[in-house]
């Protein structure tokens, strides 16, 4: 028996599985502790933190222990000088966004639910938002990690430093590798300073077409926008584009995009700050409810035909569907209720098909049970498989940690 | 009569030539020659073979050939490395991916470009130029470096503060595997489902396969670039400069410093009409034209109230390229101030960047050896060049000693041994200072997953030379293990 932990019950469930065990260590050593623990024993786990992603991927094939990292939540380091971050992985996303805001400072992650999400679960699932167009993901963002491996043992990768090329990149090889080859237990996240104005412009009434044109033009124009995201409302998109920085700047590219829309014959306002509010809140909204969510993911010049071939033909199989597109990144995310089980697994596995011809994918981030017993959540399996199971297999040679839930049964 | 391994390395010789053609095979000692270092110029080992593929096709027919012949494979691109990464194993096949430099396709529209691995990272930029397109990583050797040498030491550059480094900019890679095994990693879309393995092999040294062809990001130029120059009494007031301009939310394209000595050699080199003073700043803003202006203004005051001189604003683009040639100059130009010297690269936290270069100055005073610094400030990537005279007996192996003091001091400092120009041969027991015991196995583990032969690349990186324990199956011990020259884990 693990010292510390408790019996698992339905409430602790990750994806039906109910587990034996629960543990919740509250240092990185007690985590250290339990991982050996777990591993002398070997039991089969999961790590858990907020569990916003904790639909993503298949149900775990067996299931001994939970181990959930919400007490690990302390901020170890925060150097506002040097814009760099050392936070515990249990630590909530909006927690430490407020911590740093403090220093006119953030983490430029802004993943669905940033009040439950913690640091270590967005980085584990690669979680983001709209703001990776100017600031990447997680993987750009994180520039070292502590862990602790299947066997027990705490190391770490990359450092404290931005720049630095010391070693394999073990950090991002943990980034969205959603706990199947070690427990995060500290995250070094870059930061960069909260900008001193922000506005948004709603470009409405868009088809797929118009909608790429404009997102084309942005980019010809040199226009710099922190976000580019589109709602797709009945059969048109609504694109908001959200600028941040300097004021100057600021206000010079919105006059520039009021002018470019002009030019294309679109009409676009300016936001005030609640209207920007509902704006963002509706995305936040499509991107984190329902009980199927799907991402999907083309090459940014194939919009036209993912709306076309892919993302309408499966809203048309889900209830209430709504959906979001990042035009500019090339990512599409749907969510509803499925009308019927078989109709939108086979939307799925259609728009699936449509999107590997473009040469994307798509990843069910939730799916009810009936749907899931039809369709696997990743999809076909990508080329580099092969070689994945091999890094799975050093790193956790027994397949304790998370067994099944990972692409191709990883 | 030729020995054994001569014969052996002959006839691998032969079977090479067939694949590659006669040509494109390299065995006889005086072409040999210059494929015995690379950029970083002292420790030379001559390889038994040099073979330059054309094709993915001939790369795996050559990995097969050598895995036949259990030799070893060193890749290497233009061979501009600093760290020794190219440097040969004994007994090993450098693999030069020179002649695979095609532009394969550049997709405007969408914003990439298929390139192979010779291709000159210059080349890119040049190739998406007309639709004012560009590739962002920047090293000072990009006008001679290669794409794939980039992917093996994950490049940086001047301009990596604001765009990354060579890993945000690669979208997708093919790779050569020990056994001839052709893998793509990463795709045309962002977030391929799986793990994450294109970010393990930007970075990796050529120690996980044989990079064919590179997806790689091209970026939109930005409307306008803002700079400045600025001198300062003393690296003490350029480093406040720094820490204040990055304290008041401004993220520069770009931001170096020079020191008295790097100045110095740049005005020596270009014959610009640098002043002679402790240090300069050269700072890029750039973005929208309102931006970029704004940020340049508020940097100058930042920087005139950090205690500068004299600002220089340049009237044009020609002025502002003159700059950035002093700039770029000043590494190569240190070698008129002095008959050798090494280039180091370590990192530290930039608000530390004052107090670290007092302290070299004072191991450096105490070596007896003078130090010029030119480096990235912005993200506290030093580059300390210890001038040196390799006839004065000793004064090679003080300057190498006061090198890895550096790198401790950097450590110590919550930096790292290497900013961008790898770990390589030259800093694999530097390893040690940042990393335990337990991390390097972790990061070996990884290789093993890729490599578990070690044929690629071997003896680099790691501190201790470590073979993959294969399971499962009964233990035999390896004859480097008996050795003594290797350990299991």
């Amino acid at each position: 028996m693990v010292a510390g932990a408790r019996e698992g019950t339905p409430a602790d469930a990750v994806l039906g599985v109910i587990p034996r065990l629960v543990l919740e260590p509250s240092t990185v050593e007690e985590a250290v502790e339990a991982m050996r623990a777990c591993a002398r024993d070997r039991l089969r786990l999961l790590f858990v933190g907020g569990a916003t992603e904790i639909e993503l991927g298949r149900p775990p094939a067996a299931l001994d222990a939970v181990l959930r990292t919400v007490r690990l939540a302390r901020v170890v380091e925060h150097a506002p000088s040097d814009q760099i971050a050392v936070v515990e992985a249990g630590t909530r996303l909006s927690d430490l966004q407020r911590l740093l805001s403090a220093h006119r400072q953030r983490v430029a992650l802004d993943p669905p639910l940033p009040e439950a999400a913690t640091l270590g679960g967005v980085v584990a699932a690669n979680a983001f938002g709209p703001r990776r167009h100017r600031f990447g993901s997680a993987r750009d963002l994180v520039v070292g990690m502590g862990f602790v491996r299947a066997d027990g043992t705490p190391a770490k990768g990359g450092g404290k430093v931005v720049k630095n090329v010391a070693g394999f990149d073990v950090p991002r090889l943990l980034v969205g590798s959603l706990g199947t080859l070690a427990l995060l237990t500290t995250v070094t996240v870059r930061l960069y300073p909260l900008p001193e104005a922000e506005e948004t412009v709603l470009v409405p009434d868009l088809d797929a077409m118009a909608l790429r044109q404009v997102v084309t033009a942005l980019g010809a124009e040199q226009l710099e926008p922190s976000s580019v995201a589109a709602l797709l409302e009945s059969d048109r998109f609504r694109l908001g584009i959200r600028f941040e920085g300097f004021a100057p700047g600021v206000a010079e590219q919105r006059r520039n995009l009021l002018a470019l829309a002009e030019r294309l014959g679109r009409r676009a306002e300016p936001l005030d700050d609640g209207a920007a509010r509902a704006f963002w809140g509706r995305h936040d909204a499509v991107r984190g409810d329902g009980p199927l969510r799907a991402k999907l993911s083309a090459p940014p010049a194939a919009l036209a035909q993912v709306a076309g071939a892919a993302l309408m033909p499966l809203l048309s199989a889900l209830q209430g569907g709504a959906a979001v597109v990042y035009p500019t990144l090339g990512f599409a995310f749907a969510s509803g209720q499925p009308a019927a089980a078989d109709a939108t697994a086979r939307a799925v596995e259609s728009a699936r098909a449509a999107l590997a011809r473009l040469g994307g994918s798509l990843v069910l981030g939730a799916a009810p049970g009936e749907v899931r017993a039809l369709v696997d959540p990743w999809g076909p399996p990508p080329p580099g498989l092969d070689l994945m199971r091999r890094v799975k297999a050093r790193l956790d040679p027994d397949a304790r940690l998370a067994p099944g839930r990972f692409v191709g049964g990883i | 009569m030729p020995s054994t391994s001569q014969r052996m390395a002959g006839d691998l010789a032969g079977r090479m030539a067939a694949v590659v053609g006669e040509r494109n095979c390299i065995s006889d000692p005086a072409g040999l020659l210059v494929y015995e270092y690379d950029g970083l110029t002292h420790g030379r080992t001559r390889p038994s073979l040099v073979v330059l593929p054309g094709s993915t096709d001939e790369v795996v027919e050559v990995v097969k050939l050598a895995r036949a012949a259990g030799v070893p494979i060193v890749p290497r691109g233009a061979g501009t490395g600093l760290s020794g990464g190219a440097r040969p194993t004994p007994g090993c096949v450098v693999v030069g991916l020179s002649r695979m430099n095609r532009v394969l396709a550049v997709d405007l529209e969408g914003g990439t470009a298929r390139v192979e691995p010779g291709v000159v990272n210059l080349d890119v930029s040049r190739a998406a130029a007309a639709a004012g397109l560009y590739y962002a990583p920047d090293p000072s050797s990009q006008s001679v470096c290669t794409i794939g040498g980039n992917v093996a030491e994950n490049s940086g550059g001047a301009h990596c503060l604001k765009y990354g480094f060579t890993v945000n900019h690669v979208l997708a890679a093919r790779v050569v595997l020990d056994g001839g095994e052709v893998v793509d990693l990463g795709g045309p879309s962002l977030d391929t489902p799986g793990y994450d393995l294109l970010a393990v092999l930007v970075g990796s040294e050529g120690m996980l396969g044989i990079v064919t062809e590179v997806t790689l990001r091209l970026l939109r130029k930005p409307q306008a670039t803002s700079t400045f120059f600025a001198t300062f009494p003393s690296t003490d007031e350029a480093g406040d400069a720094v820490s204040g301009i990055i304290a008041a939310g401004i993220l520069p394209a770009a931001i170096e410093m020079m020191d008295r000595l790097a100045i110095a050699a740049a005005r020596a080199a270009t014959g610009l009409d640098w002043p002679d003073v402790g240090a300069a700043l050269l700072m890029d803003a750039d973005g929208p034209a309102a931006e970029a202006e704004h940020v340049a203004r508020r940097a100058v005051e930042i920087a005139r109230q950090a205690g500068a001189l004299e600002v220089r604003i340049p009237r044009d683009e020609a002025e502002r390229q003159l700059m950035w040639k002093g700039r770029k100059s000043a590494f190569a130009a240190v070698g008129r101030l002095s008959p050798n010297y090494m280039v180091e690269d370590g990192v530290i936290p930039r608000s530390e960047i004052a107090r670290v270069l007092r302290d070299i100055a004072a191991m450096a005073r105490q070596a007896g050896l003078r130090v010029a610094n030119v480096f990235h400030a912005g993200d506290g990537n030093l580059h300390p060049l210890i001038l040196y005279d390799a006839r004065a007996p000793g004064e090679e192996e003080r300057a190498a000693r006061l090198g890895r003091e550096i790198l401790r001091l950097c450590v110590r400092y919550g930096g790292s041994i290497t900013g961008e120009h790898g770990v390589g041969a030259e800093k694999a027991d530097a390893m040690s200072d940042m990393f335990t015991e337990d991390d390097l196995e972790t990061m070996a583990r990884v290789r093993c997953a890729f490599d578990p032969a070690g044929r690629f690349n071997p003896g680099k990186m790691f501190p201790t030379p470590r073979l993959c324990g294969e399971k499962p199956g009964p233990y035999v011990a390896h004859p480097l293990e008996t050795s003594g020259e290797a350990e299991r884990w």
